[in-house]
């Protein structure tokens, strides 16, 4: 293949994955009423809209709080895992690592329709709360696996040497692992994150009238409403994710952890 | 003081106990209950499911949509990473970067480009009465060609960063060693290529065929309930006909095919020994 032509090729396949953004980002500036390509007059209006929209807002404030809150419990969860695993003898340390990681391996649907079943509804537990669980065991694996891999370029005789000098295993840890890793577990975050902000077929059926994600909620309106509105909040949450990922991979290379 | 094994234990304890409590157990009996009859345990279930036709239409369309959109990743993807990786190295991250880009964008956004591109109003139909190819717009929306644009535009990235990285281990001089020695590309690729890369193709395989059977938001905004997938009818199931012996029974499919699926490919990915 020459380089002509491999170049060629490899426009069609930006084109074919960009191109959709582009297309959506010109939908929303549509300064009509219903969904148009190309959009009938240019405007703003509805990437003002969408702030108005009361369920948008609420959805956006729900899943903002939820993809930090299981990031951040997953962390805790998984921070301890991952360094266990790399220093320490486990006893069965492999069915460890796949009992930890299974729930990348279950579709994520099953995951919410077996909460719903035996968790939820025998405890009588909230709305928030299920996601919350469901979410952060979702994103266990993630912690375990980003970290794991930014503790396994760490030697550990920087932390013998800590002890040597008088920390306690806890301090040695604080003190000497914990900065070294700090890129890993900023990239786990961030990861976590949108991954939790994205997912859908969790939350499907866990969440419930009044209280929802904000990618439900927009799966919800587009099934009735045929306005350029969701255009406008996709290409909101496309530029919002963009910006995310520049400054991640800018400032801690991103793209090794994926 | 504790033995480095006891905290070891004790550091796993916490994420095991959340994982097996709050993940595990409820899946699990989610699992068991699809053998769960109303008159003890068995496999009337999935008897009942694979004798209804939309059971087993829904079935066979999700494994063959899947199927194919891992081959065109797959053929698409060895054409994209092979160009990435004969750019210069510098260059090369800036265009592995916008491949993941994608992967991080909301997948109901990515989903509804596709709305408004396949849409009765949308820029295709458009185009196509305007060209004057057709006097009323194509229904392109809901057809299984909808889903299969989808589901390949969301997850063909994955698969190109997985051949991207096998082709970068790839010797750099077994290809014009092999066209020195007579082969034509077809040759090279299919007796050089893909031996040295299987285990890349596997990767970006498992990752895009298990993502497209477990698809939900794609099938469910551009098939609809005229193109139903196995989820999207997991769904229906549970939330329009409340029923939830069939629901259990789709759960437990979608498992096991995740799962063989998985394993199968693995097995691929090791060299046969001969």
């Amino acid at each position: 293949m020459s380089s002509r032509m491999g170049g060629l090729m490899l426009a069609l396949v930006f084109l074919f994955l960009i191109g959709p953004f582009l297309i959506i980002i010109a939908a929303g500036m549509s300064a009509g009423e219903t969904l148009a390509f190309p959009p009938q007059g240019l405007s703003l209006r509805w990437f003002w809209a969408v702030f108005e929209v009361e369920s948008f807002r609420a959805s956006f404030v729900l899943s903002i709080v939820l993809a930090v809150g299981a990031t951040l419990l997953a962390l805790v969860l998984g921070v301890p895992v991952a360094y266990a695993l790399a220093r320490y003898p486990l006893p069965g340390g492999e069915a460890m690592r796949t009992l930890l990681t299974s729930p990348v391996i279950v579709p994520a649907i099953i995951v919410g329709l077996a909460l719903l079943r035996y968790v939820v509804i025998p405890l009588d537990l909230g709305i928030v709360p299920a996601l919350f669980v469901a979410h952060t065991a979702l994103l266990v694996p993630y912690a375990v696996r980003v970290v794991s891999a930014s503790l396994a370029n760490l030697r550990s005789d920087i932390e013998e040497a800590a002890v040597l000098l008088g920390a306690n295993r806890v301090q040695a840890f604080f003190l000497t692992v914990l900065p070294n890793i700090r890129n890993g577990i900023l990239a786990a975050f961030i990861l976590g994150f949108v991954t939790s902000f994205n997912q859908v077929p969790v939350s499907l059926f866990l969440t419930g009238p009044g209280v929802s994600t904000l990618p439900i909620q927009m799966l919800w309106y587009m099934e009735f409403t045929y306005d350029p509105s969701i255009a406008a909040l996709s290409a909101l949450l496309a530029l919002m994710s963009m910006a995310i990922v520049l400054l991640a991979e800018r400032f801690l290379g991103l793209s090794r952890y994926v | 003081m504790f033995t480095s094994r006891t905290t070891g234990l004790m550091l796993v304890l916490p994420a095991v106990v959340f994982i097996a409590v709050g993940f595990l157990a409820p899946v699990l009996i989610l699992l068991a209950q699809s053998l769960r009859l109303e008159d003890g345990w068995g496999i009337g279930n999935y008897l009942a499911f694979m004798n209804d036709g939309l059971g087993r239409e829904v079935f066979w369309r999700t494994i063959k949509l899947a199927a194919l959109v891992t081959l065109a990743a797959a053929v698409i993807g060895y054409v994209a990473a092979w160009a990435i990786v004969e750019t210069r190295p510098e260059r090369r991250g800036v265009l592995v970067g916008m491949v993941i880009l994608p992967l991080m964008i909301s997948p109901v956004a990515r989903t509804y480009a596709w709305l408004v591109i396949l849409g009765r109003t949308g820029f295709l139909n458009v185009l196509i009465t305007n060209l004057g190819l057709s006097e009323e717009p194509l229904r392109l929306l809901f057809t299984e060609t909808a889903v299969f644009i989808g589901l390949l535009q969301l997850f063909l990235p994955l698969m190109i960063i997985s051949l991207v990285s096998a082709l970068e281990n790839l010797p750099r001089d077994v290809v014009p060693a092999a066209q020195t020695l007579g082969a034509g590309w077809i040759a090279t690729f299919f007796k050089v290529i893909l031996p040295l890369t299987r285990e890349g193709l596997v990767i970006g395989g498992t990752l895009v065929f298990t993502g497209s059977v477990t698809a939900y938001i794609t099938p469910a905004v551009l098939g609809g309930s005229k193109v139903l997938m196995l989820e999207t009818l997991l769904y229906q199931r549970v939330s329009v006909a409340n029923d939830f012996a069939s629901a259990s029974v789709i759960a437990a499919i979608l498992m096991v095919t995740t799962l063989a699926a998985n394993r199968l490919l693995r097995r691929l990915a090791t060299p046969r020994r001969r």
